[in-house]
């Protein structure tokens, strides 16, 4: 997905990953899976939150993504305004290009020898 | 790999690997250090043991325990009065401390009897304490004690009591972490689901992890919960209580603060009791006002967290600018233990001006490297289980103007003219909360603008002697660049908190908030 | 009346008032020149060990670990020990000596330190560093035998045992301190050099107190070189101050060389001294000059001001290392104080039979306890039970017992960290009797004062 984004999509998605790397730590679970879960499970929400779409808050751990993808979408507002000017559409094609990203920093891409430890 | 060599470590290449510099473009895939292997022998490493990482710092925070090491008396003297995790019970943590001082002949034939006999003598002397802790060491484990048998039979005999085995000797794991690992894991096996809560106050509770309330930062952290209504059910550990930490399982969330630490707590109490893990960050204004706005929409309290996010802003934001606007573009290395450098090292730039030029950790993980690598700036140095010759290196080739770092290696830092603050103990903390936070910030500009550290590099036999001036303060040193403006601002100041901050804090009044009238039934 | 010498009942320690062996070792090695010891064992045995020095000195110091992890544990880690020499080696070209120091858990699996040594002797120095002087002294310190005092007294024998050679008689005397700070290394320097006597000083540790300069970097280290310690064997005599620090040393001296030994008295109060300067008269025949008996005078008029006003009848608990202990308390008599309780904080046998500790159990003529083995709950549960003390004295591990039952104290001995600069003031010679003395009385003034108890007698005086 990301061979086909533009220069400008590209840009875009760097400055939501540099806020994420930078003031989160939801992405920073300790095993690959659960990086997998956190990763799927706040910037799934967050997009949906971003879409106006509604979003699955049922069990404690899904309330956990959601206030991480709430405060998330917030953030996101306030530092990136061109994303106000967005369509759900193109808003979901840069997010998900967005979590592909943060699959492979965190947990594909990770140099983290720990990540496939199967104990905690 | 933009690996960094150091010129005193180039005879160990093994070292290589532990050390980068994140250059432009670069991210976690092609700039990571190795992490928590095997120390090198002979290197000078700053690491301790991984009893040390179980007694010391996640086991002892626990106010109402008997905390005793069944081993010869050093273990326990070594790591007694090194630390500043105070509590509200007047310190009983920090003041006693027990050893079974293993002797020859307990190491040739069996120390079991005389572990029992302490245990029965420690809980004479201290009637009131009903709970213990027993601490392996390297000898204890070694000659093959079975603490937990023991244990049994103390509490078989005294029922009113409660024992705890931690089987964390030494030399298991490169270094205090191992016993981190080991004490979580022990911890939620034997205890946590033994107990009911004594009472359930609150339709929000959670469990305060991974803090250790130096200088009083739990309690910092805690009076915020409790201006929202949230239950701190237990604090894992600092200022906890062992009942407390026993009746984990009935939080409704994990608030996770030193993950280095304590996240294999949060993990297995996800698992085991669905618990979720909430990461947070009680130092810096934004990331804490973030971190509490997560809790409160947690529960659907958001305004409360609102209320205390925006009375503490306006009451303490004008004195951290004050501050921030005397420390733009002081370098920093950062290179505390394990988490302070992921906590610190973006928020300090963001919200002090300071500039990270390092990060390094003694015992944390590639997991807390990738976090301080990401939250550094460009070009930051970034150093796994550093050495004494390293540190000097990157010191004098950074030029930092402070360090934060161990009172021992701040002493090396010293010697080279850096000012160093504790960055495990703190100078003057709590460092957590926004007055904390202020704290923290003072700390740094009286560390940098010490008239005492400009005295330090004037070299009487050669250099120019001023010897026109009486006295320099801080604020001659600081401001002297700074535009009249700012200098004298109508509406920044210096801090204006007390010596002491903690004092009212305890004893201070909350307002109780209406329970949600199915749940109290419920509950 | 009576006094009596006995061991703790309790089998267990609350709150101890010594740590381990290897820390002694510690201590020890870090007062010779050019040397890094290698403490083998887990690495908290050396990180606490630094950082409880740099509580006390306010200094960092070089220390190194062969780091045994579990793996070496379980299948031994002699191999640990040749990397860390050569790591060591390699990084810190002006090594010279380097003690390999031994904890309970390589005592336990039984790790060959003389073999490892061996090895390296015959492979990696010749091999690797030809050339070199490097000394790899095996120094056994089990943590479960003994204290950090122990400790202390083996790492000084080991070292002069390993390198005391006889060859030509060197007029020197020896100096065995023991367990002191910079500030008394001063003080009886001072001493010698008023006696005109040249002296070896182990350890010559008065760097330990080493300055923050305008350039470069300096690392505190002893000043006690490998010479100093080869001509240990071509003295004259040997003075060792403290028995159970340093006395082996000088009973090895005596054996093995023939060289006229005195152990003892540590030199703290007047009395003392003054044996301490008529000893060095004894084994040099240089007379005690006029310049000492001014400023003994001195130390004289300056106790006189004190002692029956402020020190009479004060009852005073005193723990520590033991000759600092015997010491301050045969001072504390002098000074017409009480001491009432003792505390040695190891089962050294040798207490029981000490001629100093038999003359205060002859002598005192009040109740007195000597307790050895003891921790710091035979001090604050007495006093639970109804002990009363003016004046505590000891390391500052013991504060909260001065603090939580209001009983001033003078920190005095080591460590001493919760108390500015003290390890640059003397204990020991004149100076040192008049340290203490004025530190006792402005503790007790202070405490008067916050008390409010006669605090108006100190109007004129």
């Amino acid at each position: 997905m990301a061979d086909q984004m533009d220069d400008l999509m590209k840009s875009r998605m760097a400055q939501l990953e540099d806020y994420i790397m930078k003031n989160c730590l939801w992405q920073f679970h300790s095993r690959s899976w659960d990086r997998k879960v956190q990763n799927e499970g706040v910037l799934t929400r967050t997009m949906q939150i971003l879409c106006g779409e509604p979003v699955a808050n049922e069990t404690p751990i899904d309330k956990c993504h959601w206030v991480d993808a709430v405060v998330l979408a917030e953030e996101f507002h306030r530092r990136c305004p061109w994303l106000a000017g967005m369509d759900k559409a193109e808003v979901k094609t840069l997010m998900g290009a967005l979590r592909e990203h943060m699959d492979y920093l965190t947990i594909d891409g990770s140099l983290n020898l720990e990540l496939t430890d199967q104990h905690y | 790999m933009p690996y960094h060599e150091f010129e005193c470590s180039k005879c160990i290449p093994e070292r290589k690997k532990h050390a980068v510099i994140k250059g432009p473009g670069e991210d976690l895939t092609s700039a990571l250090p190795l992490g928590y292997l095997n120390t090198i022998p002979g290197t000078i490493s700053e690491r301790g043991c991984a009893y040390c990482g179980a007694k010391h710092v996640i086991g002892t925070p626990m106010k109402d325990v008997i905390h005793l090491s069944h081993g010869p008396i050093g273990c326990t003297y070594d790591t007694w009065q090194t630390k500043r995790y105070i509590s509200d019970n007047d310190n009983f943590q920090i003041k006693y401390t027990f050893a079974t001082d293993m002797k020859e002949k307990h190491v040739v034939f069996g120390a079991e009897k005389l572990l029992k006999q302490n245990m029965l003598e420690a809980f004479k002397a201290f009637p009131h304490i009903k709970r213990m802790t027993i601490y392996q060491t390297c000898a204890s484990a070694l000659i093959g004690d079975d603490l937990n048998a023991i244990a049994q039979e103390v509490m078989d005999e005294l029922p009113d009591v409660d024992i705890f085995v931690c089987n964390s000797p030494g030399f298991a794991g490169p270094s205090q972490s191992g016993g981190h690992h080991k004490i979580n894991i022990a911890w939620i096996n034997q205890k946590v689901g033994t107990v009911e809560p004594k009472a359930i106050t609150s339709d929000y509770v959670i469990n305060y992890v991974g803090e250790y309330n130096i200088q009083g930062d739990q309690e910092v952290m805690s009076d915020f919960f409790k201006r929202m209504g949230v239950q701190i059910l237990s604090t894992f550990t600092g200022n906890g209580s062992y009942d407390d930490l026993r009746a984990m399982h009935r939080a409704h969330l994990n608030v996770l603060e030193c993950a280095r630490s304590a996240e294999y707590i949060c993990n297995e109490l996800r698992v085991r009791y669905g618990i979720p893990r909430l990461d947070i960050d009680g130092f810096g204004f934004e990331p804490l006002g973030n971190s509490l706005r997560k809790i409160a929409l947690f529960f659907g309290i958001e305004e409360r967290a609102q209320a205390i996010i925006d009375e503490e802003t306006a009451r303490w934001k004008p004195e951290l600018d004050w501050y921030k606007v005397r420390l733009t573009g002081k370098k920093v290395c950062l290179w505390p233990g394990g988490s302070k450098l992921w906590h610190w090292a973006h928020v300090i730039h963001a919200e002090m001006g300071l500039d990270v030029v390092s990060v390094y950790t003694k015992f944390g993980h590639q997991g807390d490297m990738e976090k301080g690598i990401s939250r550094c700036e460009e070009g930051a140095l970034a150093i796994d289980d550093p050495n004494e010759l390293e540190g000097l290196e990157a010191m004098e080739t950074l030029k930092p103007d402070i360090i934060l770092t161990g009172k021992r290696p701040g002493e090396v830092a010293k010697k080279i003219r850096v000012p160093y603050l504790n960055a495990h103990g703190y100078h003057n903390g709590p460092w957590k909360g926004w007055e904390g936070w202020v704290r923290f910030a003072r700390d740094i500009y009286n560390a940098i603008y010490s008239p005492i550290h400009e005295l330090s590099r004037l070299d009487i036999s050669k250099d120019e002697i001023p010897g026109d001036k009486g006295f320099v303060t801080q604020r001659m040193l600081s401001d002297a660049n700074l535009p009249e403006e700012v200098r004298n601002s109508a509406t920044l100041r210096e801090y204006t908190g007390k010596f002491d901050c903690l004092e009212a804090l305890r004893h201070k009044t909350y307002p109780t908030f209406e329970r949600k009238a199915a749940a109290a039934v419920a509950g | 009346m009576h006094c009596e010498i006995k061991d703790k009942e309790r089998a267990g320690i609350i709150n101890p008032i010594f740590t381990c062996q290897p820390c002694g070792a510690q201590f020890a090695s870090i007062g010779i020149k050019d040397s890094i010891g290698i403490v083998h064992g887990g690495q908290g045995c050396v990180m606490f060990v630094r950082l409880l020095i740099s509580q006390h000195l306010k200094e960092s110091f070089e220390l190194a670990s062969s780091s045994v992890h579990e793996d070496g544990a379980v299948f031994g880690a002699c191999g640990r020990v040749e990397q860390a020499v050569d790591v060591l080696l390699m990084r810190y070209p002006h090594v010279k000596v380097v003690p390999i120091i031994s904890t309970c858990l390589t005592e336990v699996i039984g790790d060959d330190i003389e073999g490892v040594v061996r090895k390296l002797n015959e492979g990696l120095l010749p091999e690797k560093y030809p050339g070199r002087e490097v000394h790899l002294i095996p120094i056994h310190t089990p943590s479960f035998v003994g204290s950090m005092i122990s400790g202390y007294d083996i790492a000084v024998r080991e070292f002069v045992k390993y390198f005391a050679r006889k060859t030509e008689p060197s007029g020197k005397l020896n100096v065995i301190t023991g367990w002191v700070n910079p500030g008394d290394v001063t003080a009886l320097k001072h001493l010698l050099k008023m006696m005109d006597i040249d002296a070896t000083v182990l350890f010559e540790i008065e760097a330990f107190d080493s300055p923050l300069m305008p350039e470069g970097n300096h690392v505190s280290h002893g000043d006690t070189t490998i010479e100093d310690l080869r001509g240990t064997a071509n003295a004259l005599g040997t003075i060792a101050l403290n028995r159970y620090e340093g006395g082996k040393a000088a009973e090895y001296l005596a054996n093995e060389f023939d060289i006229p030994t005195l152990i003892g008295p540590t030199p703290i109060g007047i009395r003392n001294t003054d044996t301490f300067l008529k000893n060095l008269k004894t084994l040099t025949g240089k007379p005690i000059p006029e310049k000492l008996v001014r400023e003994r005078g001195i130390a004289i008029d300056a106790l006189t001001d004190l002692t029956h006003m402020f020190f009479a009848d004060k009852r005073v608990a005193i723990y520590g290392n033991p000759d600092m202990v015997i010491g301050l308390a045969q001072f504390c008599l002098d000074l017409e104080m009480k001491p009432k309780l003792l505390l040695f904080g190891d089962d050294n046998q040798g207490y029981k039979t000490d001629p100093r500790l038999l003359e205060l159990a002859e002598n005192v003529d009040y109740d007195m306890e000597i307790v050895t083995n003891a921790d710091f709950w035979e001090l604050e549960n007495r006093i639970k039970e109804g002990l009363e003390l003016d004046l505590i004295l000891g390391h500052s591990k013991g504060r909260f017992i001065s603090i939580d039952h209001n009983i001033p104290m003078v920190r005095v001995g080591f460590p001493t960290y919760d108390r500015a600069g003290l390890y640059r003031h003397p204990i020991v010679g004149y100076a040192g009797a008049i340290w203490l003395a004025e530190q006792m009385a402005n503790t007790l003034f202070a405490d008067m004062e916050h008390k409010k108890v006669r605090e108006w007698s100190l109007n004129v005086w």
